[in-house]
Formats: C-alpha cells, sequence, structure tokens
C-alpha cells in the first residue's frame, strides 16, 4: 500500500504547513488602538469592550485596545496631540462636526477610499444619506457614522390636558407652538411662572445646534456644503432668531436669558417647563423618571418641519501602517453593522444611522416597549447636519457668542448675528 | 457711624467671616445632600427626603475606581518625592554655593513660573513617546519631576535662615550636606508642609495631561476616570457626579481635616496663602 502511505504523508505534510501558517498569522497580530468619548450615562465603556471583544474574537490575528478618552473635547484633544507626536490612534470616534478641522490637520484618512468592493460599496449605501452627508466634503467619505442623535421636542402632556389641550396633539407650526406655550405658561398668586411654556437651550454648545433646527425651520441655511461659507445675515436666519428671542421677551413663555441645557430634563421632569428641545438621548432617563404621561413629537415648523442631526462618527487616521488600516477599516464595518447598531441604540439611546438596523428583532422589540423613538427616524430626512465649517472650534464660538448676546439681549438679533458673520467671514478668508 | 466701638467691628467681621464661609463651602454642602439623596431629591430640600447609597454603589460599580485611586496615589507620591528632593537641591545650591551665572540660571527658573504647562502638551508627548514611556505613572509624573515654585519657595527660606547657624554647624565639623539636613531643612519645615500641600493638590486635580498621556486602566488617574459621570449630553445627573466627586476628593478633605491645624500654621509661617 504504497500509494496510500504517500497520501497520507502529504496530507499530514499539507495539514502541518497549513498548522505553520496559521501559527505565523497568529503571531504577526496587528495592533490598533481606539480612542472613543462616553458621553451619555449608563455603563458605556463596559459596552464598547463587549463589542471590541466580540471583535477580536472573530478576528483574532487584530488586537484593538479600546481606549476611553473623557467627552468629545478631550477625545479630540488627545487624539490630535497624540497625532502630533507622531502616534495617533488607528481609529477614534470624533464629533461629525470635526471633519473640516481634521483634514486641516491632515491626520485622517477618508474611510471611502477603502471601500473598494461592491460588498464595502453596498454597506455605504446602506447608511441614511442625511447622516453620511455630515461625513461628505471635496468629493469623499471621511468618516461613517456611528453615535449619532437628533433633537426631538418632549411634550408634558399632562400640562397639556390641564390647560384644556389635547394631549395627543402636539404644535407642528411656530404659531401652533407659540399658541401652546401660552396655554401651559402657569403663574403664582404673585405672578411668578410656575411653569413655562417651552424651554430651548442657548447655553454654549447647545445654542448653535437648537439654532441650526430654527433656522432649518425656517428655510433657511447657515453654511455651505464645504463648511467655508456661512449665511448669518440672510433674513431668514436673523428672522429665526427674532422669533427665539421673541418668546420670551414678547411671549412670556421661554424663561428670561439662556435656558441651560443640562438642567433641562431636571426642569422638564420637575414640571417647571413644558415643552422641552432636547436629544433623542434622552428618551430613556425621561422615560425612567417622569411622574406623567409625557409625548415625543418632531420639531415644528415654519414651514418645514426640520430637526438637526448631531453626534459623532467613526475616523481612520492616517499615520499608520497599511495593516493597521486595514484593520481599522474592518473594525469600523464590524462596529455599524446593523446587529452592533441597533443594540447600541437600546444600549445608550443614539439613534442607529443605517435603516436596515431598524429592521433588527434588537429594535423592533425595542420600538414595542418605547414606540416614541419612532418620532426620531421618521424625522431623520427632514434632518440637516450641524454647524460646521474649517477652524471649526472657532466659528463655532463667535455664533454661540452672537447667539447668548441676543438672548441676554445685549444685542438686536441682526446686530448680532451681523458681527458674528464679520468676524467668521475674517477666520473662513484663507480657505475660501 | 464712624464711632463703631471695635466690640461692633469684631461682631461685622464675625458676621461676614461666617457668610463668607458658608458661601464657600455650599457647594461642598450640596454634594453631601445631592450624593445621600435619590435624584428625584436632588434640587427641593425636602427634611424626610430618603437617604440612600446607590449612587455610590452605582458609580463604584461604573469604573474601577480603587485601581485609580492607586494610579493616583502613586503619581503623587512619586512627583512629591522628586520635587523635594530635587528642589530642596537646587535651592541649597542657589542660596549657599554662589558660582558664576547662578543669578542668570535663577532667572531662567523663574521664567518657567511663566509658562503655562499646557502649551508644551505636543513637546512633551512627543518626548515621552520618543523614551517609550507613553501611558505609564513615570511618564505621566516626568514633566513634573521638578518645580520652578518649589526651588524659588525653598530658595526664599534657606535665605532666611541666620548665617550664624550654618556658620556654627561648620565648626563643629558638618559637611555640606550635613549642614544641609541637620540645619537648614529641620529650620524649613512649615515650608514644605505648605508645599507639599500644594503640589499634593495640584497633581490629585490634574486632569489634561493625565488624560492625554494615559491609555488604560492601569495608569489613569481619578480625576480622568471620573470624566465618564459628566454625560453632559443628556444632562447632568447631580447625584452620581457628587457622588462620584465626593469619594474622590474624600482622602484629601478627610487629610486636611485631621492635620488642619498643622496645614493653617504652616502656611502661616511659609507666608503662602
Amino acid at each position: 500500500m504504497l500509494f496510500n502511505k504517500r497520501s497520507a504523508l502529504r496530507l499530514t505534510a499539507i495539514s502541518l504547513s497549513y498548522l505553520a501558517l496559521s501559527a505565523t498569522t497568529a503571531l504577526a497580530e496587528t495592533k490598533i488602538d481606539f480612542y472613543y468619548p462616553v458621553q451619555v450615562g449608563g455603563p458605556v465603556t463596559k459596552v464598547i469592550d463587549g463589542y471590541v471583544e466580540k471583535f477580536m474574537a472573530a478576528n483574532p490575528d487584530i488586537a484593538v485596545a479600546p481606549i476611553y478618552a473623557g467627552n468629545y473635547n478631550d477625545t479630540t484633544t488627545k487624539a490630535l496631540t497624540a497625532a502630533k507626536a507622531g502616534t495617533p490612534p488607528t481609529v477614534a470616534v470624533l464629533l461629525a462636526t470635526d471633519v473640516f478641522t481634521l483634514i486641516d490637520e491632515d491626520v485622517i484618512e477618508p474611510v471611502g477610499s477603502f471601500a473598494t468592493s461592491a460588498e464595502d460599496k453596498a454597506w455605504i449605501d446602506g447608511f441614511m444619506p442625511a447622516y453620511l452627508k455630515s461625513a461628505q466634503t471635496d468629493g469623499q467619505l471621511w468618516s461613517v457614522p456611528f453615535q449619532r442623535s437628533t433633537a426631538v421636542l418632549y411634550y408634558n402632556k399632562q400640562a397639556f390636558k390641564d390647560a384644556g389641550l389635547d394631549g395627543e396633539k402636539y404644535p407642528t407650526t411656530w404659531e401652533e407652538m407659540v399658541a401652546a406655550g401660552k396655554a401651559v405658561t402657569a403663574k403664582d398668586a404673585n405672578g411668578q411662572v410656575t411653569r413655562w411654556g417651552v424651554g430651548i437651550a442657548g447655553n454654549v454648545g447647545s445654542a448653535q445646534w437648537l439654532f441650526g433646527a430654527l433656522s432649518a425651520q425656517n428655510s433657511a441655511k447657515l453654511v455651505n456644503d464645504e463648511g467655508t461659507e456661512t449665511y448669518l445675515t440672510d433674513l431668514k436666519v436673523v428672522e429665526a432668531l427674532q422669533f427665539w428671542v421673541d418668546l420670551s421677551t414678547k411671549d412670556g413663555i421661554h424663561p428670561p436669558g439662556i435656558f441651560e441645557w443640562g438642567t433641562a430634563p431636571a426642569d422638564f421632569l420637575a414640571g417647571r417647563v413644558a415643552m422641552i428641545w432636547h436629544t433623542t438621548g434622552n428618551l430613556t432617563n425621561l422615560r425612567k423618571n417622569a411622574t406623567f404621561e409625557f409625548g415625543v413629537a418632531p420639531f415644528p415648523g415654519h414651514p418645514t418641519p426640520a430637526s438637526v442631526l448631531g453626534g459623532g462618527n467613526l475616523y481612520i487616521f492616517k499615520d499608520a501602517s497599511d495593516e493597521q488600516k486595514a484593520a481599522a477599516f474592518k473594525l469600523i464595518k464590524f462596529l455599524t453593522s446593523d446587529e452592533i447598531l441597533a443594540d447600541w441604540a437600546v444600549q445608550t439611546g443614539y439613534v442607529a444611522p443605517r435603516d436596515d438596523s431598524w429592521k433588527t428583532e434588537t429594535l423592533k422589540t425595542y420600538m414595542v416597549e418605547a414606540p416614541q423613538a419612532l418620532v426620531a427616524l421618521e424625522q431623520i430626512p427632514d434632518s440637516v447636519p450641524e454647524f460646521s465649517t474649517h477652524e471649526n472650534a472657532r466659528t463655532t464660538k463667535i455664533l454661540n457668542d452672537a447667539l447668548a448676546a441676543a438672548l441676554t439681549g445685549n444685542k438686536t438679533p441682526a446686530e448680532a448675528l451681523g458681527d458674528a458673520q464679520a468676524e467668521i467671514d475674517k477666520v473662513l478668508k484663507p480657505y475660501r | 457711624m464712624s464711632n463703631a466701638t471695635p466690640a461692633n467691628s469684631t461682631v461685622t467681621v464675625t458676621i461676614g467671616a461666617w457668610f463668607l464661609a458658608l458661601l464657600w463651602v455650599s457647594p461642598l454642602l450640596y454634594a453631601f445632600w445631592a450624593a445621600f439623596h435619590p435624584s428625584s431629591h436632588g434640587a427641593p430640600f425636602g427634611l424626610f427626603a430618603p437617604l440612600t447609597l446607590d449612587n455610590f454603589r452605582e458609580v463604584l460599580a461604573a469604573a474601577p475606581f480603587p485601581r485609580y485611586f492607586l494610579n493616583t496615589f502613586l503619581l503623587v507620591t512619586l512627583i512629591l518625592t522628586c520635587q523635594l528632593v530635587v528642589c530642596t537641591m537646587a535651592a541649597y545650591a542657589f542660596v549657599c554655593f554662589p558660582f558664576r551665572g547662578s543669578e542668570v540660571l535663577f532667572m531662567l527658573v523663574l521664567i518657567q513660573l511663566m509658562i503655562m504647562p499646557e502649551i508644551l502638551l505636543v513637546e512633551n508627548y512627543r518626548t515621552l513617546a520618543a523614551l517609550g514611556l507613553r501611558d505609564t505613572i513615570l511618564g505621566m509624573g516626568m514633566p513634573y519631576l521638578a518645580s520652578a515654585f518649589g526651588i524659588f519657595l525653598f530658595r526664599q527660606t534657606f535665605k532666611s535662615v541666620p548665617k550664624e547657624l550654618e556658620e556654627a554647624a561648620r565648626l563643629e565639623g558638618a559637611n555640606p550636606l550635613q549642614i544641609l539636613l541637620r540645619v537648614f531643612v529641620p529650620l524649613a519645615k512649615p515650608t514644605y508642609v505648605a508645599f507639599g500641600l500644594v503640589t499634593v493638590s495640584y497633581h490629585w486635580n490634574n486632569f489634561l495631561w493625565p488624560l492625554v498621556v494615559t491609555n488604560s486602566v492601569e495608569t489613569r488617574p481619578v480625576t480622568v476616570g471620573l470624566q465618564v459621570f459628566a454625560t453632559v449630553e443628556q444632562g447632568v445627573d447631580w447625584s452620581r457626579v457628587t457622588a462620584a466627586t465626593l469619594l474622590s476628593v474624600a482622602p484629601l478633605l478627610i487629610a486636611f481635616i485631621i492635620f488642619q491645624r498643622q496645614f493653617v500654621q504652616s502656611f502661616m509661617r511659609a507666608g503662602i496663602r
């Protein structure tokens, strides 16, 4: 049986070489660093660690170090510092609005350039166009959506009913919102307001976000797609700010001055404000702590109902080896798979930015539990990207300062926005 | 009234002092209140609001705080030890061994006081990366192992030590190191305590640099770990934030209460307030 013996030998040899091969690939591990911020409550770091472990179990040749790096600002500082020193993370979750800054610093590589196969292209097409938009510029796709949010209107149904309104009918236009706000605003015997109609957060960091929604509702645009031009002196934009200021000065339904984002949920829960504009990420918190019935509604319009998108994308950094970048791309595809995004949405309250995620069992079950989450989904096609330009930190600050000046009555809306536009023009001049 | 009696003015001063003290301590008092109550009872102060330890339980479950405390403790100990040694030697040299250019050198040290450490973030990071010390406690402490403030402070203190004491020690046959350890250091003890307190509290609270250089649980200090509770996007959950804050300041607070007398006296003598 010489033949058999020989073939047996051959088989052994082949299997041995296979073993050796797999042994070498197991040794040649690709190591990548993954920076991510924590912006919402809950055991977020544990959830991320869990995803990464799952990914490494499926890809034993890749070792991912998930590194929690504070909030968005901290993570950007950390990533940029590391990149400047030549040791950047390979993947990071950073604000979608940071795209121009990261391009100008020349530290990121477009994610789209890795998607070469038909399968990869289909994966990119699976993201909702509204969310992809904030990552596209210069004909490139620079990042992919991961932890995305959008703002919605939360309203106190009990307060609506107490004021003689229909608790199921939410305001769909500015006029209706003002009317409802006037109806639900309550005062005590001394004329002190005990419940305000509506609260729109105007503190630094939130003002420019929600103002983006106000402008879009008034059919205006704050910034062009290239991030080089802002349109703050547009009459429609000024009108939007005038409306916001009037809510408190003329209609008397908005707390005077600046309403704080951070304490808005507490104010809503305590019944001090009947309607708040806040992130979908707050749904879990409000559902857990509300002692009254509340509703979630899409934003009103004037006449176009519109909201604004926010949150973070996954970026790949430039200064890494090709193997590392390929591994990073694999990780990104894993983290944005329908199942993971669905689970991430349920665990954190973020909006899954892929249509197919919403068809998974995980999200279907969740929507039975919390049908309010559907409002966010329906509103997305009508939503605009967040304010984002080159030198984003500076322009955003200028805009925020202008909004604060108008809200506190130091300047008229037209003055404030005019001054801001002139300042931003100076900052953005080199990019035009 | 212009003819205010001394008794009257003491009363005014006492009332003023109490008012300022209450104003100053109120955030801490609120932290105690919020940390021991459920978040639904955080804002309106009800005397009979239920007490709870859940906030602390949640906080401790959310991050490996014991490890973070150990890291902070190691970091602060390393920095304090090195600063005391380096600054003492440098100050001693400036005071007792004048050499050509020592004035210029001292000016350079003073100039360093005026540089904000944040400006050097990228440069420091680059140096550490080159040394392979990223994500280590030694690396995190490295930029702070010497302190211009410490050198300045010790130099001023050593200068105020009477020359006669030093000369007497020399007559007794003490060598320079013995003079430093037996004469200068004991006389500067209040300054050492005051400087130690300033340094410990500064590095206990330091945030940006540790955040940038640390990557893992094994090196991350408490301040960076705490940031996980500042979940601004969803609004602020004061109960958990205050519980985490109390946990992180507790060691310093307890130490301060125990050694309060010594600290206050040291500050009076060292002239730092």
